[in-house]
């Protein structure tokens, strides 16, 4: 048993410790940190602050009020001045004080038009907090309710006819969470069945093996690198959820990003009892292909055929979450390469009975074991065979 | 007590039969040259000893017993194939092989320490494997497969890469193991080695074992009635009993007639007056006996 845990500290301590293992950790934050970087850098490189002025010769606008300003913004709404007649109007602008200005028409109120003029290219935001100026200062007389509405615009909550689940505008999150859950379980398990299959070959393409296997059993061996990799899989899904969790708690000081759904112990049991046997299954199925092939590029070809269906239940994204108790649904969640993605995304939408979780989970779990017994006992027999495959025939007729 | 009893293994693989009635053992304090051609049988033979086959009959006992977890602990083994991690650093990688055989870790570094300074690569240690020369991993390899103090060592062709100096220190090396009581099982095709270090050898062929004993006894079992004289003068060509002479570079070869010792020859060298500097039995040497065995595929009746 010291053994296994040597193995299994050598497996995971060569990988973790290596600069490509943080650089790969790193990168993908640091690739969602730069994308929302790069989104704010733009929209702040075309915003100017300078304000726009208008001229209302025809009175549409009663006691005119700037709007509001929210809470949370990062921009700040550009400020809509009024000018007596356009010829003061045109001299702040040729002045630079002023990046527009608008005149109504006079009979705006039929037609809604208005005249822009400017010496360049407004910034985006011009036009649009305008707008919600003049929007802000026609409703302002309206009876405060019907103010409030037309200013704050509609909630629409998506209700399961059940009742069961239901979704608002504002808890997009709920969507959300098991895409992100997913696609980072994807990775995870790309990355740590990825190591077990170069691990299993890499004995095989360096000669360690003979050294190796007059050392230590084969069970042991192999387990100890099953469990080593997988472990580092599971750190680098570890450390990305905990930059989710910042990120999600970090967001909202500066942004409003809607409700965080708040996870009841089942959809965490859920998740926990989905992902990680879902992981072991694939990791170590990929671990035997490892084993059974001869060279890592060979494996590696062989490794996209249990990626695939993986990734399918996110092409059924929309039909899942609208018929989340439909045949397709279930039976996504309920089958094993599907299940990882499709069960807690559909747990999102309705409440998902005691039996099918039970048979999805037992189903995984067992498979999990079955797959790891499997690349054991391929392991076993390809270990000291270079150049030939071992066939599934063979692995199972010795066993 | 030997320490390894090999007794009438066979094993086949497919249509192929790899080793067939293989017996012999090894005894504590010897160098036991396993010697045979390429696939012979040789490395299925110790894959069988060290328990990564099972024989399809016969048996196997290692220090007294079947092959268990912990007995691995007590045998030091240098593979024909060789290979060591090549992506991490040279001291790292043979700790850990090390701890795999048992020792703590702080015993493991200590060791490592001491072999590298032997072995002229201490300041190699934290190079990466691949950025070594091929002589200095076969160096690397020779640390995995002594460090754990193993009763048994086997070593498939331990010499291959290495220039004559590290040659003479893994022999050297051999010898002192030897001498502690270790048994070592020496695999190679380098007959003067065999010959330089072995006291008793198996020649497999085929399969099979053909030639099974001590060096010694092998030879007499080969020699051919012949004699070597090595003399200032040249040596009659008259002498009584003798059917050919063959002139060689550093002596003279004499072939003696049925009847004719080596003590008739040696008396009447000395009658006329011959100065004798070396006389001796000509006994082939093993490169000899081994393309005469390979080839006829037994020993002489």
């Amino acid at each position: 048993m010291k053994k296994f845990w040597l193995v299994f500290l050598h497996e995971y301590k060569r990988h973790v410790l290596r600069k490509r293992f943080i650089f790969a950790v790193l990168s993908m934050p640091l690739f969602v940190g730069l994308m929302i970087g790069i989104g704010f850098l733009s929209v702040w490189l075309q915003y100017d602050k300078k304000p726009v002025g208008y001229i209302d010769q025809h009175q549409i606008l009663v006691d005119p009020q700037q709007v509001p300003e929210e809470d949370k913004t990062l921009f700040k709404t550009v400020e809509s001045i009024a000018f007596p007649d356009e010829d003061s109007a045109k001299t702040a602008l040729e002045n630079g004080e002023l990046q527009a200005y608008f005149i109504f028409s006079e009979n705006y109120n039929e037609t809604g038009k208005v005249t822009m003029k400017t010496v360049s290219k407004t910034s985006s935001n011009a036009k649009g907090d305008f707008g919600d100026f003049v929007s802000y200062n026609l409703a302002k007389g309206l009876p405060e309710p019907v103010f409030e509405r037309l200013s704050d615009g509609n909630k629409i909550t998506i209700r399961s006819l059940d009742g069961s689940r239901e979704m608002g505008s504002d808890n997009w999150m709920v969507m959300m969470l098991p895409l992100i859950a997913g696609v980072l379980f994807i990775i995870a398990v790309n990355i740590s069945g990825g190591y077990l299959m170069q691990a299993v070959v890499e004995e095989k393409e360096n000669r360690t093996m003979e050294i190796l296997i007059t050392s230590i059993s084969p069970t042991q061996l192999m387990a100890g690198k099953v469990v080593g990799d997988i472990m580092v899989g599971l750190t680098e899904l570890a450390i990305w959820i905990l930059f989710v969790i910042v990120g999600l708690q970090v967001a909202p000081v500066f942004f409003d990003i809607g409700t965080i759904p708040s996870m009841d112990t089942k959809y965490i049991l859920l998740l926990v009892g989905t992902l990680i046997p879902a992981f072991v299954m694939v990791a170590a199925a990929m671990g035997a292909i490892g084993a059974t092939a001869t060279e890592a590029r060979e494996a590696q070809q062989m490794a996209g055929f249990f990626t695939l269906p993986i990734v399918v239940p996110f092409w059924f994204t929309s039909q899942i979450m609208f018929n989340p108790n439909g045949a397709l649904a279930v039976g996504m969640s309920m089958f094993p390469l599907t299940a990882p993605i499709a069960l807690p995304l559909r747990a999102g939408f309705t409440d998902i009975p005691w039996w099918q979780m039970t048979i999805t989970i037992s189903v995984l779990v067992v498979l999990a074991l079955f797959s790891l017994w499997l690349s054991g006992k391929i392991f076993h027999i390809g270990m000291l065979r270079y150049g030939k495959k071992v066939s599934l025939k063979e692995a199972f007729r010795r066993s | 007590m030997s320490t390894i009893n090999v007794s009438q293994i066979s094993k086949s693989f497919g249509p192929l039969k790899a080793v067939n009635d293989v017996s012999f053992e090894v005894e504590p304090g010897e160098i036991f040259g396993l010697l045979g051609p390429n696939g012979a049988g040789k490395t299925t033979s110790i894959r069988i000893i060290l328990d990564i086959f099972k024989p399809d009959t016969g048996n196997v006992t290692v220090l007294g017993g079947n092959m268990t977890e912990e007995k691995k602990n007590k045998i030091g083994y240098l593979p024909e194939e060789r290979g060591l991690y090549q992506d991490i650093p040279l001291e790292r990688c043979l700790v850990y092989l090390a701890t795999l055989k048992g020792l703590n870790e702080i015993e493991a570094k200590h060791r490592v320490a001491d072999y590298l300074e032997r072995f002229d690569l201490t300041e190699s240690r934290k190079k990466k494997v691949k950025e070594l020369s091929k002589g200095m991993q076969q160096k690397a390899q020779l640390i995995t497969t002594l460090i754990h103090k193993p009763e048994i060592i086997i070593i498939d062709e331990p010499f291959t890469a290495l220039d004559p100096v590290n040659t003479q220190m893994v022999k050297d090396l051999l010898l002192e193991e030897r001498n502690k009581g270790t048994s070592i099982v020496m695999c190679t095709h380098q007959m003067h080695q065999v010959e330089e270090l072995a006291d008793r050898i198996a020649l497999i062929n085929k399969g099979r074992t053909m030639l099974y004993g001590t060096l010694n006894s092998i030879r007499k079992q080969f020699a051919s009635e012949a004699v070597i004289v090595r003399s200032n003068e040249d040596v009659p060509n008259d002498l009584p009993g003798i059917t050919e002479i063959q002139k060689k570079n550093s002596h003279t070869l004499l072939h003696l007639e049925k009847g004719t010792t080596s003590q008739d020859v040696l008396r009447e060298l000395l009658n006329r007056n011959v100065q004798v500097e070396q006389f001796e039995i000509a006994m082939p040497d093993l490169d000899e006996i081994f393309i005469q065995v390979v080839k006829s595929e037994g020993a002489p009746e």
